[in-house]
């Protein structure tokens, strides 16, 4: 499908305006950036100083490419900005204005951003930014992001979509993904967002088959009414989880009812919120936390939790997060029991939470995850394994993760624990698991899980 | 909508008085007490005569937005004398607090009896536009913010939902042994005055408080609002 937005998700060709042959200098890094991601059409570095950039030939100006370029990334000044935007009328489609110093700054700044965005609009150009980080797009192998890969990972390919204002929050969120092997679909940073808004985003992404979920990072917003509106059309095929900041700033509005008084600017995000089911985040953890658990999982439409553990204090632990967040811990249906417990020894108590004990073995685990999530009975379940048990071996994540798909329903890793436990999670991760440290987090992330489908 | 209603709206300037908000109530069939404006004691007693004991007795004035702390409101008055020793007292306090008040007249209202007090509001926001508010906990209301919040407007299911998520929900469903109330109209008043904030584009922020909420019912027991570009 054809979207204006198109230069940025599938530009054909990118000029890097403020190309530098100096290695370090930001321009330069982008260069760097937009190799190494494999970029595979023309990219143009512009810059009047250089008649080469890490051996392409370099242009003068926007004007002697010759043809109209989809994407130009503005690494320049913001003195020169304005300039350079008349100059790309008509022969750029697509802008990300990386440079600072507009609106973020003050007054002059406000002006200057005017000027730019006039510019823009005059030349029919859309924009990015400006003061932002651009793109990182796996699904057209576009990195625009001026800090060295060795410092901040990319993510590998994936389908979480992040749409941030903020540049530094969404570098921070994609390297700690990339540690964990989590895949992104594209990742935008949109800065001041004088044109391109996080509503236009949206609007994208309800059509891009790339992406599965979104996460949104929120300073705020402009257009409240036509971001509810994208973001709904969005979360009718996709999950949408958001973060707003800045919740409890000066937003006291002048009012003369109760209603007045008690509507703090957090109120309205969090109605707007509902009114688009888009998930409520309350924080950065729950950032990485939601993307680890949509990573691996499908989001579900019931709150029927079963718990499986070898530790049952861990297992009650768990239930006691569970019924905190909405989940329901369904007892286990007799037949279910009766299936069971010639598995384990006599004195097993077999309900839910199952605890295992320490005599547990992987191929307990594994039936009686799939026992239970046989059928109808639950819909999601989380796993507390605790690595102390001796008979476990490292076959177990593996173990999990088969009786998991055939379930075809979420299955949470809870594995908290030292060195030994620590050194498995990325057995589980190897696995396909969504696993999680800590009971609170692994609940947390089961609510994210369902929270979409609580909320219609 | 009613002509006549915007037609009210557009000369208006501020806040509306109570029997304009009523008015705007009654409009979207809201259930509100039944009542009169009156301007002098004789009035007064022929309404409440009309309407039977006990009553209440408002101060109807532009510029009395908080009608008990200023004196403005006696409550539960049995007979005439209540209502005589009610009406002089309430003249002298508002002398007394509210000087420069313009006073229109009072209020007589019938004295609605005790139900489960919620809050329903409403208000346009700059960026959002407008929304709807839900709140558990009459007055104590901006203490506990026992309130949940969505745009405007909201179906049925929504407000139902709304309910469901503030802690005083059980309030309203027989709490200790108490009548269920009839939660599905009270959402219904959720619904229509989110309407209301859509369709009546001039006002800022609308809020029945109390609604009384009753096993058969809901009467909205005292309403402010207040207009767009009006301070």
């Amino acid at each position: 499908m054809e979207s204006s937005l198109d230069p940025f998700f599938n530009p054909r060709s990118i000029a890097v305006v403020g190309a530098s042959a100096v290695p370090g200098k930001l321009s330069r890094i982008i260069m760097e950036s937009l190799d190494r991601s494999g970029f595979a059409g023309e990219v143009y570095p512009v810059n009047p100083k250089y008649s080469e950039v890490m051996g392409r030939r370099c242009y003068p100006d926007i004007g002697s490419i010759g043809e109209c370029v989809d994407l130009a990334v503005f690494a320049v000044p913001a003195s020169a900005a304005v300039r350079l935007m008349k100059e790309a009328s008509g022969r750029v489609r697509g802008a990300i204005v990386i440079s600072g110093g507009f609106s973020e700054t003050g007054r002059e700044g406000r002006a200057a951003e005017e000027e730019l965005k006039r510019a823009a609009k005059e030349g029919g150009v859309r924009v990015i930014g400006p003061n932002c980080m651009g793109i990182y797009d796996t699904v057209s192998s576009v990195d625009t992001l001026f800090v060295p890969e060795d410092r901040v990972r990319r993510p590998p390919k994936g389908s979480i979509a992040v749409l941030s204002q903020s540049g530094s929050f969404a570098l921070t969120a994609m390297d700690e993904l990339a540690v964990e092997s989590i895949g992104v679909s594209r990742v935008v940073s949109y800065g001041n967002k004088i044109d391109v808004s996080e509503a236009d985003c949206l609007e994208f992404l309800a059509d891009d088959d790339a992406t599965r979920a979104v996460v949104l990072y929120i300073e705020g917003i402009n257009d409240g009414r036509r971001f509810v509106e994208a973001a709904k059309r969005c979360s009718e095929k996709k999950t949408l989880m958001a973060l707003k900041v800045g919740r409890h700033g000066a937003g006291k509005r002048a009012a003369s009812s109760h209603t007045g008084a008690i509507a703090g600017r957090y109120e309205l995000y969090r109605a707007a919120f509902k009114k688009a089911s888009i998930i409520e985040l309350s924080g950065y953890e729950d950032i990485i936390d939601g993307c680890r658990a949509l990573a691996a999982n499908d989001p579900v439409d019931g709150r029927r939790v079963m718990i499986v553990t070898d530790g049952g204090g861990m297992g009650v632990g768990i239930a006691d997060a569970c019924s905190e967040v909405g989940l329901v811990v369904v007892p286990l249906p007799e037949e279910k029991k009766e299936v069971l417990r010639p598995v384990f020894p006599g004195y097993f108590t077999v309900n839910n939470p199952l605890d295992l004990t320490g005599s547990v073995t992987d191929e307990w685990f594994e039936k009686a995850l799939s026992v239970a999530l046989d059928g109808d009975d639950y819909d999601l379940a989380i796993v507390a394994a605790l690595w102390g048990p001796p008979h476990l071996t490292d076959r177990l994540p593996e173990r999990l993760a088969g009786a998991a798909r055939s379930s075809g329903k979420p299955v949470i890793v809870c594995s908290p624990g030292g060195e030994y436990t620590r050194k498995r999670r990325a057995l589980f991760e190897e696995a396909g698991l969504a696993v999680f440290s800590t009971p609170e987090s692994a609940v947390r992330a089961a609510s994210i899980l369902l929270a979409r489908g609580v909320q219609r | 909508m009613d002509n006549r209603i915007q037609e009210l709206l557009k000369e208006k300037r501020g806040a509306l008085i109570e029997p304009e908000v009523m008015e705007i109530l009654s409009e979207y069939a809201i259930t509100v007490p039944r009542s009169s404006v009156v301007k002098d004691l004789e009035g007064a007693r022929k309404a409440a005569a009309a309407m039977g004991y006990p009553v209440v007795l408002k101060v109807v004035s532009r510029d009395i937005l908080h009608k008990s702390e200023a004196g403005g409101v006696a409550v539960d008055l049995g007979d005439g004398a209540e209502l005589e020793d009610a009406w002089n007292e309430m003249r002298s306090r508002l002398k007394e607090r509210a000087p420069s008040a313009d006073i229109e007249g009072f209020l007589v209202e019938e004295m609605v009896p005790r139900g489960v007090e919620v809050i329903v509001g409403a208000l346009r926001d700059e960026q959002f536009g407008p929304a709807v508010m839900f709140g558990s906990g009459g007055t104590a209301v901006e203490l506990f913010k026992d309130v949940s919040f969505r745009l405007a407007p909201v179906d049925r299911e929504e407000a139902l939902e709304m309910m469901r998520e503030c802690r005083g929900y059980p309030l309203l469903t027989g709490f200790r042994g108490a009548q269920p109330c009839d939660v599905e109209t009270v959402a219904d008043v959720i619904t229509k005055l989110s309407i209301i904030m859509c369709e009546l584009d001039r006002l800022k922020e609308l809020e029945i408080n109390p609604l009384v909420a009753y096993p058969d019912g809901v009467v909205a027991v005292d309403a402010r609002a207040t207009l767009v570009g009006g301070e």
